[in-house]
């Protein structure tokens, strides 16, 4: 009793308070943990749950004791089910038709513009900035039904129409269901969200040194040169956070491809609409007391998700650094 | 004198540049966003009939927001539903993104394996596929009827609100707010993206300054890194507000763009724009507010 006495003591200001905030920082890292764990299970769980039910058969619904680990295989039936309502191959190769290429095209020309926006001073620069808000504000589903309208007899400034009028021949090019329905607009840099894209961009040129750039100036670059020789080749963090990001969006995209094609849907198009066309093919209802289709429909959204994950696998520890350096300011 | 003059020939310079950049985009925007935009409010007060490959419009005025405020029983329902939904979930998502944002800046072990697993929903959550994930498993599991076997077996959400004897509003505030879980963390992949960012800007001199001067975490935060964070907030709040209100998992959305596959061109024109001027009024008031009472204070 006497000792602990003496060397609670002994115990002077300082250890005390070190202890203290040593012990505080074990509890928060205690409490940092728990959060993130609990919440990190929020998000693999219905990714866990997608899994294990993609892999199993209609038989393996009525076993209450099965929660985690599949029981009553199916994994054949239910992929081969679902490969073959999406089409699968086929889609593919719509989706990297028309989203991806789209895609590409669009980081590079929204790059241009956002270089065009942060670097130099310009009178009309004001309107333009509020315009591209405006962009990024209006949803795309506004504006959706003129674009479709548009696309059929696709006009350039009413000048073919002009020509349609006076001499009876139609020039005016039905772009719909075909990729330049998803091109063009991303040429123009006002593809699928353009604006976020642009802003992304433009928050990094920003922060970018301006000396070496005046350097090639002075040594006689043309802007486009020192455009793709000096700001690009330093900008591979931005480039990778916006690829990462419109290839994304244009992988998920089901509302513009619903609406500009008729048919050769891309994945997304298919994997929404696979409940109609599994009750089409197979004659599944997907309701409550029919869980055979519940398995073919996990099975498309695996079969969806897959490539991308993939894709992301190999990517992610440099986007995960990227997102350290790209360093957004508003 | 001579100076000055040079100057002001690369000031030009520079700024026709400006123009060349940008002649691209200036031209796609009034291609396919500018005209499309007045077409679409054109169409919103109009009748629409599809003929061979074209389409006729004739004007009638405001018959189709009569129709669609007074004779449709259902639009109301679906505007009522999505814009509280909406403005539910959006502080949510601000705050929830936002802390996840702050905690995985922190320097800890596993941080890269919990970053890679909080950026996953950013891959999948805008897509399609998600509605039929949340639809069999997560907040409507029952809907299916499949799980009913083991979710009564455990402990649920209301017996916990019945325990601690929360009453009212409060009680159905967080029912709501845990059934809607998944769904809310999942919307916040790209805005934890977006925060993560936006840390990377504010200077570390901040905060070895505070540290000098005795400031606590809490002071930290509130008077470096939310005023440093304030327009990255902003962004990242108009971001979700859009991505909420043309979420396909809204019923209005659902059953507009239904709608429009079905050939429903004016009609649903007018819906698409009385909602998006309602959602933007709350937009508009909303980003008011915030640099009136916000950004003000601290600029």
């Amino acid at each position: 009793m006497k000792n602990i006495i003496n060397t609670l003591s002994n115990l002077d200001y300082r250890t005390t308070h070190k202890l203290q905030k040593k012990s505080l920082s074990v509890l928060y890292s205690i409490f940092r943990l728990v959060i993130l764990l609990s919440i990190g299970f929020i998000i693999i769980y219905p990714l866990i749950y997608t899994v294990v039910t993609s892999l199993q058969s209609k038989y393996a619904f009525l076993n209450s004791t099965r929660v985690w680990i599949p029981t009553e295989f199916a994994i054949g039936e239910n992929y081969a089910a679902a490969f073959d309502a999406m089409e699968y191959m086929s889609s593919l190769w719509s989706t990297f038709k028309n989203e991806l290429i789209s895609a590409a095209i669009e980081i590079a020309s929204c790059a241009l513009v956002a270089y065009g926006l942060a670097r130099f001073n310009f009178k009309a620069k004001k309107y333009y900035i509020a315009i591209l808000f405006l962009t990024i504000l209006v949803p795309e589903m506004m504006i959706i039904i003129p674009k479709m309208i548009n696309y059929s007899h696709l006009d350039l400034f009413g000048i073919l129409g002009l020509i349609n009028d006076a001499s009876g021949v139609d020039l005016r090019p039905n772009i719909l269901d075909t990729p330049w329905a998803f091109w063009l607009p991303s040429i123009f840099g006002v593809g699928l969200r353009s604006g976020i894209l642009i802003y992304i961009y433009i928050q990094f040129f920003k922060g970018l040194p301006q000396e070496l750039e005046e350097a090639a100036w002075v040594d006689g670059a043309g802007p486009f040169k020192t455009f793709l020789s000096i700001a690009l080749p330093s900008s591979g963090v931005v480039i990778l956070t916006v690829t990462v990001f419109s290839m994304i969006w244009h992988w998920n995209d089901s509302l513009l491809s619903g609406m500009y094609l008729s048919e050769n849907f891309p994945l997304a198009s298919q994997v929404s609409r696979l409940p109609e066309t599994l009750g089409s093919k197979y004659h599944i209802i997907l309701n409550a007391r029919d869980p055979q289709g519940i398995g073919y429909l996990m099975a498309g959204c695996v079969l969806f998700i897959v490539p991308m994950l993939i894709v992301y696998m190999i990517i992610q520890q440099w986007f995960i650094e990227s997102i350290d350096r790209v360093g957004i300011t508003g | 004198m001579k100076k000055q003059k040079r100057n002001r020939g690369i000031v030009e310079l520079k700024s026709r540049y400006g123009y060349m950049f940008t002649t691209h985009w200036i031209i796609g925007i009034v291609i396919f966003f500018a005209l499309p935009l007045i077409q679409s409010i054109i169409f919103s007060f109009s009748e629409i009939e599809v003929v061979g490959g074209g389409i006729d419009v004739h004007f009638k005025g405001i018959e189709n927001y009569k129709q669609i405020l007074l004779v449709d029983a259902n639009y109301d329902t679906w505007v009522t539903s999505s814009v509280t939904s909406y403005l539910y979930s959006l502080p949510i998502i601000i705050l929830l993104s936002m802390s996840l944002a702050l905690i995985l800046n922190q320097k800890f072990r596993g941080r890269l394996f919990f970053r890679a697993l909080y950026f996953l929903p950013v891959i999948i959550s805008t897509g399609a596929v998600i509605n039929h994930i949340f639809r069999t498993t997560g907040s409507n599991m029952s809907d299916i009827g499949v799980s009913d076997a083991y979710s009564a077996n455990m402990i649920s959400v209301d017996d916990i609100v019945k325990l601690l004897d929360i009453s009212g509003e409060v009680a159905d505030f967080i029912t709501t707010t845990i059934s809607k879980i998944f769904d809310l963390v999942w919307s916040c992949g790209i805005q934890i993206v977006l925060f993560l960012a936006g840390l990377q800007s504010v200077p570390q001199s901040f905060f070895e300054a505070s540290r000098v001067e005795g400031a606590t975490k809490w002071e930290e935060f509130w008077f470096i890194t939310f005023p440093m964070l304030s327009r990255v907030t902003l962004l990242v709040t108009i971001f979700t507000m859009v991505e909420l209100i043309t979420s396909e998992r809204t019923t209005l959305i659902k059953n507009v763009y239904s709608m429009m596959r079905a050939g429903n061109y004016d009609e649903t024109s007018a819906m698409m724009w009385f909602y998006f001027l309602i959602c933007g009024a709350v937009m508009g008031l909303f980003v008011f507010l915030y640099q009136r009472f916000l950004v003000k204070r601290w600029e």
